[in-house]
């Protein structure tokens, strides 16, 4: 492989994915509810988010601001109204008619969590938000960067959201079988695991997630044709958007008799 | 090479081979992500992992045979046989690396590279692989699990002067050795830079593991001179087995916790997150294996009768060829996490890998003894020369 190739393939998929910006999307592919299915293991022990979940359920002004990167952004989807932030916001939105549901995606490619900790101040912040979903974990793993400061960086912003009483749930990487065989995420989970479960806060277990999606044959992540990769990205980030909106508020309403869940 | 017939009065210490074989079996079941086995690994059960017992051993094996050889043999040629295993070790870890580029070019070129726009960034060395290379000549470049040998390699290039310093001032140099260590545990910006930067560092700190590999050659080393008295007291046992099963109480609730979230934990790990600390030895992870290591060494005999079992012999031939079976045991991990990526198949299957790569490092390592005994019994190469296995160097 050379240089030369890589760029060319950067290129296109440059070209390619500015493009689809441009092609009108019908969102009625996505009104087809389809199951995204998510096993309790998931989410079964998370702590539930009380103040959120209120928030919702008494319909009342309610700010979700999104920290990530390129797929939480969600570019390979074509439109911003694709990434997996905006469809959990229209879900949400479905769910609980009568709250005013704001969804706001501050993603940023390619930054680490310390670079993320040091904008919470002026870009999370002053959105006011009530709940904030970070998404972190894959530049660390793709640069192996030290696990222990990572696991004290977002240790960090996690006590800065909370000292502002923004409640937080974190997100992991996700999952492929070439990335797995690329990258050595496993000490970046657990790191994630470990730092979610000392603070009680929830962690979407995304590459598990997607792993499963993969294993039962739901997602097939390797077709390789330009215009089923795009099909594929608007599928998953749905995916995505709908199954946060079920680990959101899980802990509400008749979720919560469910022996087991909550803690 | 070989030892054996410079030294027919000293028996093997087979504890040494046995539980490098094991720490061998859990490097490459560890290396295996989502495999319920590593449930079961050293690191579920205790504050370190089989990377310190490892380390430990190999400073161990190497004080001992070197330290012999250089009152025997002198200074020079025991130096030159080190620097022999270092030649051996620096060829072996090029050899993993052109496994590494071999993987990352052909997985590269099949990503979904809109999805996955961050973590193709993991290929970009391949845009520059002259450079990398070069980096990885010169042990910059450690992928994940290619950051142990450099580690071994930059240790062992340093023991001729470590050895020749326990033969005139041994409390000097574990002194300075242990200071060094503590220095790291209280300024972690002591560290040795890595490609591609500017934030990379070497995954196991040398300024840190040192002590744990220098002080188990001093113990070698000592071992050829009638032992460490002062081990042999009887509150450094009890406090070793305190230690032991403090850590196991702690480290195992963590796993059981894991397994099922109702589970208490006995200690928070965030409190204690500071002193685990992997790359830099953190305390807890050295006092944890010396512990271990004290203990064993009084409840087990080195020619235990169990360690000299039919039982036993997988351990202690895969403890004896480690470098190969250590390799080996990288190059198993790889393909066992491709395979349960690509079929998955739950815990069945998780199991079947495991099972089959330790079957397959046994019946490497049982190739190999046959076909050095055989050369010996021939009268063929003297001394084995084409192994040149661990601790018969």
């Amino acid at each position: 492989m050379t240089p030369g190739f890589f760029r060319y393939v950067i290129l296109i998929t440059v070209i390619t994915a500015t493009g689809f910006g441009f092609v009108p999307v019908s969102g009625h592919a996505l009104d087809q509810a389809h199951e995204c299915p998510m096993p309790e293991r998931f989410y079964g022990f998370e702590p539930p988010l009380t103040k959120t979940i209120k928030a919702l359920a008494t319909g009342r002004n309610v700010v979700i601001a999104v920290i990530g990167g390129s797929s939480t952004q969600g570019r390979a989807a074509g439109a911003n109204a694709l990434a997996w932030p905006a469809r959990l916001g229209s879900v949400l939105s479905d769910r609980f008619p009568s709250a005013h549901i704001k969804v706001v995606n501050r993603a940023v490619p390619r930054q680490t969590a310390k670079q993320v900790l040091e904008r919470l101040d002026r870009d999370i912040l002053p959105l006011k938000p009530n709940l904030v979903i970070w998404e972190t974990g894959t530049m660390e793993a793709v640069r192996g960067a030290d696990v222990d400061a990572f696991r004290d960086t977002v240790r960090t912003g996690i006590e800065e959201l909370r000292d502002a009483g923004i409640e937080v749930v974190l997100m992991n990487m996700q999952f492929s079988r070439e990335t797995d065989a690329m990258i050595y995420f496993e000490p970046y989970l657990t790191a994630m695991r470990q730092v979610a479960d000392a603070n009680e806060v929830p962690l979407f277990r995304r590459h598990g997630i997607m792993r499963y999606w993969a294993e039962s044959g739901f997602l097939d992540l390797r077709v390789r044709e330009d215009e089923k990769r795009r099909e594929l990205a608007v599928k998953l980030y749905d995916c995505i958007g709908r199954a946060m909106a079920d680990f959101l508020t899980h802990g509400s309403g008749d979720s919560a008799a469910k022996p087991g869940s909550g803690r | 090479m070989s030892t054996a017939s410079e030294s027919p009065v000293i028996k093997r210490d087979l504890r040494l081979d046995f539980f490098r074989g094991l720490a061998l079996f859990c490097i490459f079941i560890d290396h295996i992500p989502n495999n319920i086995v590593a449930q079961f690994t050293f690191q579920s059960l205790m504050f370190a992992d089989a990377a310190e017992v490892f380390i430990l051993i190999s400073g161990y094996t190497a004080g001992m045979v070197y330290g012999r050889a250089m009152e025997r043999q002198g200074f020079l040629i025991a130096a030159l046989r080190i620097y022999h295993r270092v030649w051996q070790l620096y060829v072996a870890h090029i050899f993993l690396f052109m496994i590494f580029m071999a993987t990352m070019a052909y997985t590269a070129g099949a990503l979904n590279t809109s999805l996955y726009a961050e973590e193709f960034r993991a290929a970009n060395f391949l845009n520059e692989p002259g450079l990398a290379v070069v980096k990885a000549l010169t042990l910059q470049f450690q992928p994940a699990f290619m950051d142990i040998l450099p580690l071994y390699i930059v240790l062992l290039a340093v023991l001729p002067l470590v050895v020749t310093g326990y033969r005139s001032w041994p409390t000097v140099v574990i002194f300075a050795s242990m200071s060094v260590w503590l220095a790291v545990q209280i300024d972690k910006r002591i560290a040795l830079a890595a490609y591609p930067g500017p934030d990379q560092y070497w995954f196991f700190n040398p300024f840190a593991w040192q002590a744990l590999f220098f002080l188990g050659a001093w113990f070698g080393w000592r071992a050829n001179h009638g032992g460490v008295s002062w081990l042999d007291r009887r509150w450094l046992f009890y406090l070793a087995a305190g230690l032991s099963l403090a850590g196991f109480l702690i480290r195992f609730s963590w796993t059981l916790h894991d397994f099922y979230d109702p589970i208490p934990v006995f200690a928070s790990g965030e409190l204690l997150w500071p002193l685990l600390s992997k790359g830099n030895l953190g305390f807890l992870r050295f006092a944890n294996v010396l512990a271990l290591a004290l203990l064993v060494s009084r409840l087990i005999h080195p020619q235990a009768g169990f360690l000299a079992s039919r039982a036993a012999r997988p351990f202690v031939i895969c403890g004896r060829n480690s470098l190969h079976i250590f390799c080996l045991g990288i190059l198993l991990s790889v393909l066992g996490q491709l395979v349960l990526n690509e079929f998955f198949g739950g815990i069945l299957m998780q199991l079947a890998v495991s099972a089959a790569g330790i079957a397959i490092m046994i019946g490497v390592a049982a190739f190999m003894a046959w076909f050095d005994a055989a050369q010996q019994t021939s009268g063929g190469v003297v001394g084995g020369t084409m192994t040149g296995r661990g601790a018969r160097r």
